[in-house]
């Protein structure tokens, strides 16, 4: 841990420098002043809508800071060559990505804290401005959903590590951490559609349903951590589901993580 | 100093040739054959999946499409057959936003508001409402819409009171709801229903006033009840339906025909059902 700390703290400080942060917390706020916008063209459910732009926004800003500042933090090492003089120091490699991640979970932590802000002022100023439309609105649903957003992100930069501990060029990490969260948010449903095809009137061959499951158990089921209806409706969500979500995105990320650190330990640098 | 006046000279060409520009092709674009919108919306499974973790937000968007969409037909003079082809096109968006996240009741209120002014459009309206009505099980309003739909545009005054009886079971229902209900139960011959349904809904009901409104026609309902049984035992015993509610009293069926507490009087009517001259309304001055 004594080793870990200081390289996660330059990391955070690292990422917070980082000139991309400010024009993704720059959309996010334009997202957010949107939401007054968007809310005035509303009938009814104007506290739905409020919310559903306000968690999208965050969620969204927060993909893109994973993606766009999260890899450059541990694949910039690796693209400059200033991993050596990191490895070089009396640190295992183990460590290193354990301090990377921490480092940035950090910054994933502080930036949804600092973009959960806001979207909790917008929500509010637009209850404030149409106070007769928010008839089922509660704020606990919203903040356990920004907390779950939280985990997502996290799991997602803990993928972004695995990509970035045995490519080269920190450009497959994006490609494939990108096509990990669509993959992510889909498998579910798509397991879900294969193995009842009849439903919607399709024919599946029991490769591609091997080839769904398979795919179902290695990739994240990131869909688990979209709570984002639930609470613009405040539809009940059982403390036993958020209990589980929660367990599950720590397990799936430190198995990753500590797969990350295995093949990192045993990669060759030219 | 001169280079930079020259410069701006040039900039200011610039702009000024942009602007024309943008002017004069923006004209020609106009006439460039442009392909039909032909409305086309994804189908929801599809659209779910596309849409991710933004289900939400997505629904938001498909609303406020199908809220556009129907504005042309305001602010244009539109043909009645192209009129047609923007109420299938408001429909599919409006489908589509409930098809993302069926909770939401912006897109039911909009489509049962504005499409059904055309009748043809009432049975899909419907199914829409549908996908709705037992998710947002603390609404009354979906099965509201519902019960006037069957109604009003079907005639179809069973259907109709069930939706309604399932509305005014739901929190903060409008009172009117209940009465409507068994007051359309007992229209479509469902007196025995309607009898129950508004047995339950008094049970909960704590509002003075309000249990005094259904204690009346709950005792008119039951009456009615009364003697429909009344004529189905003078057909079993006799052999025919009577002509008059006296029929039953001469031949000592009943004792006495009851008094209705509108203050009309029964009679069978010609379809062989049991009505009041009051038609179960207060007369318009009080009672």
């Amino acid at each position: 841990m004594k080793a870990i700390w200081p390289l996660a703290v330059i990391t955070f400080k690292e990422g917070i420098r980082n000139r991309a942060i400010y024009g993704i917390f720059l959309l996010a706020l334009l997202l957010f002043a949107a939401n007054f916008l968007i809310c005035g063209m509303i009938m009814q459910e104007v506290g739905k809508v409020a919310v559903d732009i306000a968690l999208s926004a965050v969620s969204f800003s927060g993909l893109l800071l994973v993606l766009f500042v999260g890899i450059n933090l541990l694949a910039k090492d690796l693209d400059r060559r200033t991993i050596y003089m990191v490895l070089a120091r009396p640190i295992s490699r183990g460590q290193y990505i354990w301090g990377k991640f921490v480092g940035m979970t950090l910054l994933i932590f502080t930036a949804v804290a600092s973009l959960g802000g806001c979207a909790l002022l917008s929500i509010g100023s637009v209850r404030f401005a149409f106070p007769n439309y928010f008839p089922r609105f509660a704020w606990e649903p919203v903040l356990w959903a920004l907390a779950l957003i939280a985990l997502m992100l996290v799991l997602l930069a803990a993928l972004s590590f695995l990509f970035a501990s045995f490519t080269t060029s920190s450009f497959v990490t994006l490609v494939l951490t990108v096509v990990s969260y669509f993959i992510g948010h889909g498998v579910s449903a798509i397991k879900a559609l294969v193995e009842a095809p009849e439903a919607v009137g399709i024919e599946v061959s029991a490769a591609t349903v091997r080839l769904v499951k398979a795919a179902y158990y290695m990739f994240p089921n990131l869909s688990l951590f979209d709570i984002k209806i639930q609470a613009a409706h405040n539809l009940e969500i059982p403390w036993t589901y958020l209990a589980g979500t929660i367990a599950y995105g720590l397990v799936y990320t430190i198995m990753i993580v500590f797969l990350a650190g295995l093949i990192f330990s045993r990669r060759e640098f030219p | 100093m001169r280079r930079v006046a020259v410069g701006v000279l040039l900039l200011i060409c610039l702009g000024m040739a942009h602007v024309f520009l943008l002017e004069n092709t923006s004209r020609a674009q106009r006439v460039l054959p442009q392909p039909q919108d032909s409305g086309y919306v994804l189908p929801g499974p599809l659209l779910r999946l596309i849409a991710g973790e933004f289900r939400g937000l997505a629904a938001d968007i498909y609303f406020l499409k199908g809220l556009v969409t129907f504005g042309r037909t305001l602010e244009q003079r539109v043909e009645d057959a192209e009129k047609e082809q923007v109420w299938q096109q408001v429909f599919a968006l409006l489908d589509a936003a409930t098809d993302l996240d069926p909770y939401f009741f912006d897109p039911y209120y909009f489509a049962n508001a504005s499409l059904s002014r055309n009748p043809a459009m009432v049975p899909k309206i419907n199914t829409m409402l549908e996908k709705g009505l037992y998710l947002r099980d603390w609404d009354w309003m979906l099965p509201f819409y519902l019960g006037f739909n069957h109604f009003y545009y079907l005639q179809d005054n069973v259907k109709a009171s069930e939706y309604l009886m399932l509305g005014a079971q739901r929190p903060n229902a409008m009172p009117l709801l209940t009465t409507l209900a068994a007051r359309l139960a007992y229209k479509g011959n469902r007196t025995e229903n309607a009898i129950g349904f508004l047995r339950g809904i008094l049970s909960k009901t704590e509002d003075e006033k309000t249990r005094e409104l259904y204690q009346t026609r709950l005792e008119a309902l039951e009456k009615i009840f009364y003697l429909e049984r009344a004529v189905a035992y003078h057909l079993e015993q006799f052999g025919d339906e009577p002509k008059d509610l006296q029929a039953l009293v001469r031949r000592g069926v009943i004792p006495e025909i009851p008094a209705d507490p509108y203050g009309g009087s029964f009679f069978i009517a010609d379809d062989g059902s049991i009505q009041s001259t009051s038609d179960l309304v207060y007369a318009k001055d009080g009672k």
